[in-house]
């Protein structure tokens, strides 16, 4: 197992090569240079070129490619061109907001889609499997930004009950220990931030579980009904043998290790992928840091970013594999 | 074929399909007006009898504008997936039958566009490529690729142990011909189920790219680019939001529904 | 159960309940020494990129750095005249190349260390002559014409120039570039970008990226110290969603309102300020190809726009139209100028005339003007022109105005220091080179003006050379002068005496909080 393990992370060096390497190339290729975003207006052609000059932006690609390798070696994330900041800072300080997010809308969506698709399953046909699927065809089919925007105008404009955007109200900031508010109040017993941080994270989080809900909950529902067709059920409940609890447990178990796959999928998706929700609810995340530096032509920060998000998503990929091997007995790795 | 029609949902799919796909072609002919143009004196009124849906910032009818959109929105999709899907097939057989060295770097290739968050990279792609509905098609394909060859390949790597691939080999037929003839067709149900779906996604990434500013070019109307446009009137227009989301939540479900239907219908074990 | 035993149960619940409560707010309203903080909240749309005044270009890095630091002289309140701020007086010479300033004596930078003439050399030397770096934004703007800077003793400073610039003074007052930075802090840390350190009112706490910037009152401010104890900069992406935390008071001044959320605002008694400032929008015209080389079918555009309409409905009318070049604040702006007016008719009967219907004609903006560009695009399109609008991201958006991409391009100005050089400058054909004159106009009689007016002394003359200059931009129209839109701030009730700056810069200057 171990072997396997090794061969898969040695696996990743390779592929996260790959993704840097393309993300430089579309970068730097094809988009303009930050010197907009750097000078203002007031700018004159000499300054322009002075500036490209003076960022290295004018030597050739493979050059200013083995650089950033380089400094990636030494654990230098680099700085960003437009705030002349280190991005490792911002990086420790945004991460976690997205992980946050990501773990709140996966146990939302893990308990109301598991719990959607064992009803389902159990009540295949009848009305509630139907109004159930259709609420899931609903949550896959609808745009996660317009979920968001509509939850902000209902929630927050004319209902007044929950904060239109942010993190957390400024000052009600916990002591950072781990970085996850929700956490860190606990910890430290501030339950003022603690309720603050949940007012501000509920909204977002669930506009972000909608469509993993409804993934999670059709999985569920199909792998159980595969599980509760099969001979072995069906020959026992005929029998008489086993009473339904026992049944829809045992279907459960079996049935949890394409749900748990799916979890896992939609887990490491969102950690990549809740752009559009940090970007409506202004979360502090890497989706909004990213996106603002791909629109600036920040290429340090996009460069880092993008490959923390890429071995965040493979990482947890192989997470879910070994889980995967370690759940189902009848797979066997070399 | 006939399974697909017996299941009702994915009926009720196709209908709203075909609706759409009539609405997007004779769009230009039932729109009461030119969704390109406004009056600034007329903007953001609420919906009413004059403006069905209400007009937008620049006093351009939603109503006309939302049919406008269901154009753009069903020619981005349809022509990724189709991009996607060639350009996947190929990829994904050449990889499959062939297997080997072609077979690890087709793959690994593959395995790094799938790394790369796909939002991300249809940003970056789109931010390189500038606005417009050409960026947009080669953004959204580009991400889509790695799917369709994933699943051909696996179909290839299947199919390939079948005894009339064998005997075909053996007559000797080239590989070429032995790919057209008998692999590809081989792969047929479980890619157009992943197209079907792959529409729907399109659909919604296109939304994705517009509500960010960087599809259409305006004042061409486009489902998300309306939801971006709007989202600084929440307060004193929100009709401006609620429309375009709710097509093109009707237009994703639709292909979801026939998606599953045809899936329901071609794939043996989902028969109840 | 009879009326007498239903009302003692309530009687009893009552009791309880308001001891329960009473004991619980007792506990709460713990005594402590402790003066409560008073805390100003300001909200802007984007985080300041960086908190050193020289290498930074945008106006939300001027919010806080117009706070923490100062220059020798500043804007007087309400006005663009300079006033004197650490300078207390200067003299120019006859020929107008040697200023001489009379420092202000015991000013402390936050840091403790004294200002003096060794501080101004230090920190204009930094953006000169070979210190001189391409990411200083303005550097060259305002410094590029100092020849040298001399102390002539703790508290006399000779700037000379290389050529007489009247707005040079102007120049000095800006918040970004010019204003005086400790050089303690400067050999501490070298750049100042985190670790911000002046003169003014408050000086600087902390910065929660990408959350907020949190000032405290400088008790030891020479002028007015701030009534308040706390000033905090909290980055708010959204206007409508500034607008919402004005109402629930957690805010308590947001800036860039857009002018569709005002009215909620005032409903909900939010007093909303507008002023007009020193920044204008105009369509500018490629003037150096087809077919807005020719001023004819430049006259037919100006006559197809209903700046009326932009003001009023995409505006909401917080502004003004614009009808010439120069904001109407701005010395020299001149009253008297017509602009072609709004005729559909005329543009049509131009372009039938010049054999030129439905013209193509290619409009590009940025997606920060988008708005206006689609309304220009629209216009054109109704008075019978073939006229396309193509939206760029900002950064590369300048680039493809240089190269020529659009034949009209939707561009704003900022004319930082009030100055009508600022402005006008941008039609000079020597800009072309650097530009800054992107609508690659030329015209001999207007240089000749322009040259004039860089070294005339502030007054009448001065402006009656600005005067004649709009007078002949008018009929040329090199751009299509769109609008001046207002600054649009909201402050809850509880914010005393805050003033929007037609310069745009904002100052809490005595801003009070109940």
């Amino acid at each position: 197992m171990l072997k396997y393990i090794i061969k898969r992370l040695l696996m990743l060096i390779p592929v996260l090569l790959g993704v840097s390497i393309m993300v430089f190339a579309i970068m730097h290729l094809f988009t303009a240079d930050p010197t907009a975003s750097i000078l203002g207006d007031y700018a004159t052609k000499d300054q322009i070129d002075n500036l490209r000059q003076q960022l290295g932006l004018n030597q050739p690609l493979y050059v200013q490619y083995w650089d950033f390798l380089k400094a990636l070696s030494h654990g230098d994330l680099g700085t960003s061109i437009i705030t002349q900041t280190p991005i490792a800072k911002d990086i420790a300080v945004k991460f976690p907001a997205t992980i946050e997010l990501a773990f709140t809308a996966i146990i939302i969506a893990s308990v109301v889609g598991i719990t959607l698709g064992i009803l389902s399953a159990i009540n295949q046909n009848k009305l509630w499997d139907h109004i159930s699927m259709v609420i899931s065809l609903i949550g896959i089919s609808m745009p996660t930004f317009w979920l968001g925007l509509l939850l902000i105008i209902f929630f927050a404009v004319q209902l007044h009950v929950l904060p239109v955007s942010g993190r957390i109200q400024i000052g009600m900031e916990p002591q950072n220990i781990t970085g996850f508010y929700l956490l860190d109040s606990l910890i430290t017993g501030n339950m003022n931030s603690f309720v603050d941080a949940l007012k501000h994270i509920i909204l977002p989080s669930l506009a972000l579980s909608a469509y993993s809900t409804s993934v999670i909950s059709r999985m569920t529902r199909s792998a159980m009904i595969e599980v509760l067709n099969k001979e072995y059920i069906r020959t026992a409940k005929a029998k008489g043998i086993l009473d339904k609890s026992i049944i829809i447990k045992h279907a459960f178990r079996n049935a949890l290790i394409p749900v748990v796959t799916v979890i896992g999928l939609q887990l490491g998706g969102l950690l990549g992928g809740a752009v559009l929700t940090e970007t409506i609810f202004a979360w502090p995340g890497i989706g909004s840091y990213t996106i603002d530096a791909i629109l600036k032509s920040d290429y340090p920060v996009v460069q880092s970013t993008v490959i923390l998000l890429a071995s965040t998503f493979v990482i947890v990929n192989l997470i879910v594999d070994l889980l995967y091997a370690y759940l189902d007995p009848r797979i066997k790795y070399m | 074929m006939k399974n697909i029609l017996k299941n009702k949902t994915a009926v009720l799919g196709l209908i709203i399909i075909l609706l759409l796909i009539i609405i997007a072609i004779f769009g230009k002919y039932i729109t009461p007006y030119n969704p390109s143009i406004g009056e600034l004196s007329d903007s953001f009124k609420p919906p009413s009898l004059t403006h069905f849906f209400g007009t937008d910032d620049q006093g351009r009818d939603i109503f006309s504008r939302i049919i406008d959109g269901s154009r753009i929105s069903l020619k981005i999709a349809i022509i990724s997936v189709s991009i996607a899907l060639t350009i996947g097939t190929f990829l994904g057989s050449i990889a499959g039958y062939y297997e080997g060295i072609l077979d690890t770097i087709i793959m690994r290739f593959m395995d790094i566009m799938l790394a790369f968050p796909s939002i991300l990279l249809a940003i970056a792609l789109m931010s390189a490529l500038g606005k417009g509905i050409n960026s947009a098609i080669i953004a959204i394909s580009v991400v889509s690729i790695p799917q369709y060859a994933r699943i051909v390949k696996g179909s290839v790597l299947s199919t390939k142990q079948n005894e009339y691939v064998e005997a075909a080999k053996m007559v000797g037929n080239s590989n070429a011909a032995i790919i057209l003839k008998y692999i590809i067709p081989n792969t047929f149900s479980p890619i157009v189920v992943r197209a079907t779906i792959g529409i729907s996604e399109a659909i919604l990434d296109t939304a994705a790219l517009g509500f960010l500013g960087l599809g259409v070019q305006p004042p061409q109307a486009e489902w998300g680019s309306m939801l971006g446009a709007g989202r600084g009137y929440i307060y004193n227009a929100p009709h401006i939001l609620l429309f375009p989301g709710i097509f093109i939540t009707i237009t994703v479900l639709a292909f979801n529904l026939f998606g599953d239907g045809l899936r329901d219908a071609l794939d043996p074990k989902f028969r109840k | 159960m009879n009326k007498k035993v239903i009302a003692k149960i309530f009687s009893v619940l009552l009791t309880t309940s308001m001891v329960l409560t009473g004991c619980s707010s007792g506990n709460t309203k713990s005594v402590s020494e402790d003066k409560v903080l008073k805390t100003l909240i300001y909200a802007q749309p984007t985080e300041a990129t960086g908190l050193d005044p020289i290498f930074v270009s945008d106006t939300q890095s001027s919010r806080p750095i117009s706070n923490i630091y100062e220059g020798l002289v500043r804007f007087k309140s309400g006005t663009t005249q300079v006033e004197p701020c650490l300078a207390t007086s200067w003299k120019i010479s006859d020929d107008s190349k040697v200023y001489t300033f009379t420092l202000r004596k015991n000013v402390k930078f936050q840091d403790g260390t004294a200002f003096n003439a060794d501080a101004v050399k230090i920190n204009f030397e930094r953006q000169m002559g070979t210190n001189k770096k391409a990411d200083m934004a303005y550097a060259t703007m305002i410094f590029g014409n100092v020849k040298e800077v001399t102390k002539v003793d703790d508290y006399t400073v000779n700037v000379v120039l290389k050529n007489v610039f009247t707005p040079f003074l102007s120049n000095l007052a800006l918040a970004l570039g010019p204003t005086i930075v400790s050089p303690k802090a400067l050999e501490q840390y070298g750049k100042l970008t985190e670790n911000p350190v002046g003169t003014g009112p408050f000086k600087f706490v902390k910065w929660d990226k990408g959350q907020s910037i949190t000032l405290e009152k400088y008790s030891d401010y020479w002028g007015n110290k701030a009534n308040v104890d706390k000033l905090v900069f909290k980055f708010i992406k959204e206007s409508s969603v500034r607008a919402n935390e004005l109402l629930n008071g957690s805010v308590d001044i947001a800036e860039s309102i857009e002018p569709s959320d005002v009215k909620k605002l005032e409903d909900s008694k939010i007093q909303v300020l507008k002023q007009t400032t020193v920044t204008t929008t105009y369509a500018g015209f490629n003037t150096a190809r087809a077919p807005f080389n020719n001023v004819k079918l430049r006259e037919a555009v100006y006559h197809a726009i209903n700046s009326a309409d932009i003001l009023q409905y995409t505006y909401q009318g917080y502004g003004e139209v614009a009808k010439t070049a120069l904001p109407t604040i701005v010395p020299g702006y001149d009253n008297t100028v017509k602009p072609y007016e709004f005729n559909v008719a005329k543009s049509k009967a131009i372009l039938k005339e010049t054999g030129n219907e439905n013209l193509p004609v290619k409009i590009i903006t940025n997606t920060t003007r988008q708005k206006l560009g689609e309304s220009v695009q629209n216009f054109l399109a109704k008075a019978g022109f073939n006229a396309t609008l193509q939206v760029y991201t900002a950064k590369e958006y300048k680039q493809k105005v240089i190269q020529g991409e659009g034949d009209i391009f939707i561009y704003g100005w900022v004319g930082v220091n009030g100055d009508a050089d600022i402005f006008l400058n941008l039609l000079n054909s020597k800009e072309i080179e650097s530009n800054l004159n992107l609508s690659k106009y030329s015209n001999p009689k207007v240089d000749t003006l322009l040259a004039k007016g860089k070294s005339l002394p502030n007054g009448e003359e001065r402006n009656s050379v600005y005067k004649e200059i709009q007078q002949i931009l008018a009929v040329d129209v090199p751009w299509v002068n769109l609008i001046n839109p207002s600054d649009i701030t909201g402050t809850t009730s509880k914010v005393k005496n805050f003033k929007l700056q037609p310069t745009g810069l904002m100052l809490i200057n005595d801003t009070d909080k109940n």
